[in-house]
């Protein structure tokens, strides 16, 4: 309980299968309480006891259908289960009453689906809610009359009700674009930190052949390390801690024979294979997940420039002001192109200097407009020949 | 773990921030016009209901000093920011007087569920204080009215079950409320914090892939050749347009900047040059870790990329050690693997410290990278992972 409240507090640095878990357990929580408040307040609706007794039980079954799909790591089913069961406690109040604590069910069944804050739940079962809503105030117009001692009441209560689901339909529309764009921007730097990487991968195998070591998965001492770790991680959780030396085992020999040979060979378990290919994304020779966290972990201890607000700017407009400036950088960025290897050849050297026609590519691309303004891509085009005739290939001329 | 974790790069609070103001000059927007919806809502109410006119100055007041100190700080927020975080907080004062005016004013069940817009449109803000200040108000709200104009509040008719049905409403709307809210504050604040991670990240990993060029000794970048051919560039440009090279006095002092010379040398040959003027020109140096270095390589890195799965910060593109379906001998493989790979160093980074390993795991976001039984266990056991690797080394060096 006490790890569950810690993680609620720390959502922030959860990522959104975990966030949604969480949801979908608080929720739950919520619908427990409302159900166990369900059984005396059901004294007070106007349905025989039968029936009562019927849809309370219906309510605790539904309730642990729910928690099996919990269970079994379902929880984009139990998220919408849930909606529908409190959906249902919904009809259970309303149509047992005509009370106005049953027309401000209708907020409760609204904040859950604005809980989730999907977009298509929102739309679906926050619209179907809104419509019960104001059906249910217009079935029971002469209560409210009564209630409030005016017609009016009615066009507030429904007023109200639609304004409500009005703002968080914005709100769930704009947080939705504007998370759509942030994650477009993510994606694509995740996608170039990830070419970087792969790039200090490969010096650092050069390296290690200057230097005549060997790759750290066929060091031994690594190897011992990390096996007497996860031996001693394993006889935490379970009894038998040797048992993880196969997946470790498993873990080398990907290394060693590649993963195709693992899932083409039929003396391999379906398990085994599919645990390799879970195991595939921490593989140390090539650009994996694994590798990536080390690297990451590792400019933590490397020299770093101090905090300026312009740290992050790639665009030649940021750094320089003027148009004499912005020229003068273009032309450096594309000698710099155009004359050093900047690219993996056939052989995985880094010998591949990038061709006139592939410069004029990039520097049109749409990607290319992080660094480049539209003015600066104008101008290369305009003098293209100039660029390709002074700047490009000069090494290689010399 | 009972401590708060924080982000292991301090650099990205500043971007974060940055990014939370630009977005919330647009929530701004939103509140404004969803208050002047709900202004022409309400007078329609009063309209029919013939409120007597008095009412419709009070309530025309309110709302009318609300929506101008929203537009005024919407206008000077251009200027200093801190107008749109100031803005949050009068606007949520602002429509729970508004509310309260209309309670007062109306005196009918009816109004009651308005103290939920009011609710809903602070919350639009999605921020950790207007929160709280949204839940007092709110909770206060309601106090008021019971005490205040119980006839607004005649659907009890006094009996228990009628106060502990409301007591049960509102309890359990305030807090779902509350918890909905922090989730969905908390949430866009991991989104803007993975952006700012990145960032950090890239900026990072740039820095890496230089150092690694260096340390496999690729040749620097030969700066008087670039210098040459881009004054030849220049030259036959400032020809193609009829004009004096007007690039050249800028080339120079990139070569002087090059060679280290110091402002005061400089300014003796460019009077007209400020000193500001000078070390800005440095970021446009393709050496070393300076700017346009860091552009090129982003250039030559950049791609078309093809993003087909659009589910948003999906978890196939969160690098962690804790991915749902991995069973658990994979996490603690994974674990193991990361473990014994910091602390044996690669041909980069000699091996990191336990205290700097632990630090790091411990007490920022990498915890969460880890499966929660896993972490756990490497939290309550520093000491003996120590051991172990200090062990299994120590064992090699006696050989």
């Amino acid at each position: 309980m006490k790890t569950f409240f810690q993680r609620v507090f720390n959502t922030e640095f959860l990522p959104m299968s975990e966030v949604r878990k969480i949801k979908v357990l608080i929720v739950m929580v919520f619908l427990l309480v409302t159900t166990l408040s369900t059984v005396p307040f059901s004294l007070v609706l106007d349905y025989s006891l039968a029936f009562k007794i019927g849809a309370i039980a219906l309510l605790f079954v539904s309730y642990v259908v729910i928690l099996l799909f919990l269970r079994f790591g379902r929880y984009v089913i139990a998220s919408q289960l849930s909606i529908v069961y409190m959906l249902f406690v919904t009809v259970f109040y309303t149509q047992g009453s005509s009370s106005f604590f049953a027309y401000l069910f209708f907020y409760i069944l609204l904040m859950i689906v604005i809980f989730y804050q999907e977009l298509y739940l929102f739309v679906f079962y926050g619209t179907l809610t809104l419509g019960f809503g104001i059906s249910y105030v217009l079935l029971n117009q002469a209560d409210f009359v009564l209630l409030g001692g005016q017609q009016e009441t009615i066009f507030l209560l429904i007023a109200t009700l639609s304004l409500f689901y009005l703002i968080f339909l914005i709100q769930i529309l704009h947080s939705e674009k504007l998370y759509t764009e942030l994650n477009l921007d993510w994606v694509k730097m995740n996608q170039i930190i990830d070419q970087y990487q792969e790039h200090s991968l490969h010096y650092l195998a050069e390296l290690r052949k200057t230097q005549k070591e060997s790759p750290l998965y066929e060091n031994v001492v690594f190897q011992q390390a990390a096996n007497e770790i996860a031996v001693f991680i394993t006889e935490q959780v379970r009894e038998h801690g040797k048992d993880i030396l196969n997946v470790l085992d498993l873990y080398l020999y990907i290394h060693e024979r590649g993963l195709s040979h693992i899932l083409d060979n039929d003396d391999f378990s379906i398990p085994m294979k599919r645990m390799a290919s879970r195991l595939e994304k921490y593989l140390l020779n090539k650009k994996s997940d694994m590798v990536s966290m080390i690297f990451n972990f590792q400019t933590i201890y490397q020299p770093s420039e101090p905090y300026v607000p312009n740290r992050y700017a790639y665009k030649i407009s940021e750094i320089a002001s003027s148009r004499e400036d912005q020229i003068l950088a273009l032309a450096c960025l594309y000698a710099f192109l155009a004359n050093e290897p900047s690219q993996l050849d056939q052989y995985d050297q880094m010998t591949k200097v990038l061709s006139k026609a592939e410069i004029e590519a990039l520097f049109t691309s749409p990607e290319a407009e992080q660094i480049l303004d539209y003015e600066l891509v104008a101008f290369f085009k305009a003098n293209k020949d100039l660029f390709e005739e002074y700047l490009h290939g000069w090494k290689r001329k010399e | 773990m009972g401590r708060k974790k924080r982000y292991l790069f301090t650099e990205i609070e500043g971007t974060r921030e940055t990014i939370e103001i630009t977005h919330l000059r647009t929530k701004n927007h939103f509140v404004l016009a969803f208050l002047l919806l709900f202004f022409v809502l309400t007078y329609t109410f009063l309209i029919l209901t013939r409120t007597p006119s008095i009412e419709w100055i009070y309530v025309g007041i309110v709302f009318a000093i609300v929506i101008l100190l929203n537009i005024a700080a919407l206008a000077y927020g251009k200027e200093d920011r801190s107008f749109y975080q100031i803005n949050k907080y009068t606007t949520t004062f602002g429509i729970y007087t508004i509310i309260l005016v209309l309670i007062f004013t109306i005196n009918t069940i009816g109004i009651f569920p308005a103290l939920f817009l009011a609710y809903a449109l602070s919350a639009f803000y999605q921020d950790l204080k207007v929160m709280i200040i949204s839940d007092v108000l709110l909770l206060f709200s309601i106090i008021m009215m019971m005490i205040n104009v119980p006839q607004a509040m005649n659907f009890i008719s006094g009996t228990f079950e009628d106060n502990l049905g409301l007591a049960f409403f509102v309890f359990l709307f305030i807090s779902l409320l509350t918890i909905a809210s922090y989730i969905i504050i908390k949430q866009k604040r991991f989104f803007y914090n993975q952006i700012a991670l990145a960032k950090e990240t890239e900026f990072r990993n740039i820095d890496l892939l230089i150092e690694l060029k260096k340390r496999v000794g690729e040749p620097e970048i030969d700066f008087p050749n670039y210098y040459h051919h881009v004054l030849a560039f220049t030259e036959a440009f400032s020809q193609r347009i009829e004009m004096e090279n007007e690039f050249k006095v800028r080339l120079e002092l990139l070569a002087l900047l090059e060679q280290n010379k110091p402002y005061s040398e400089v300014v003796t040959t460019y009077p007209n040059l400020s000193k500001t003027d000078y070390e800005g020109l440095a970021d446009l140096l393709l050496t070393s870790h300076h700017k346009l270095r860091k552009m090129a390589l982003k250039l030559s890195h950049l791609s078309t990329f093809d993003i087909k799965h659009r589910e948003i910060f999906s978890e196939t593109h969160f690098k962690s050690f804790n991915h749902a379906a991995d069973q658990i001998e994979i996490k603690i493989v994974a674990f193991s693997i990361f473990y014994a790979a910091l602390k044996h160093g690669n041909e980069y980074i000699s091996p990191i410290s336990e205290a700097d390993i632990a630090k790091v795991l411990l007490e920022t976001d990498y915890y969460y990278y880890f499966d929660p039984r896993v972490i756990k266990i490497y939290e309550e056991n520093v000491r003996v992972f120590e051991s172990i690797i200090a062990d299994v080394f120590r064992k090699e060096c006696l050989k």
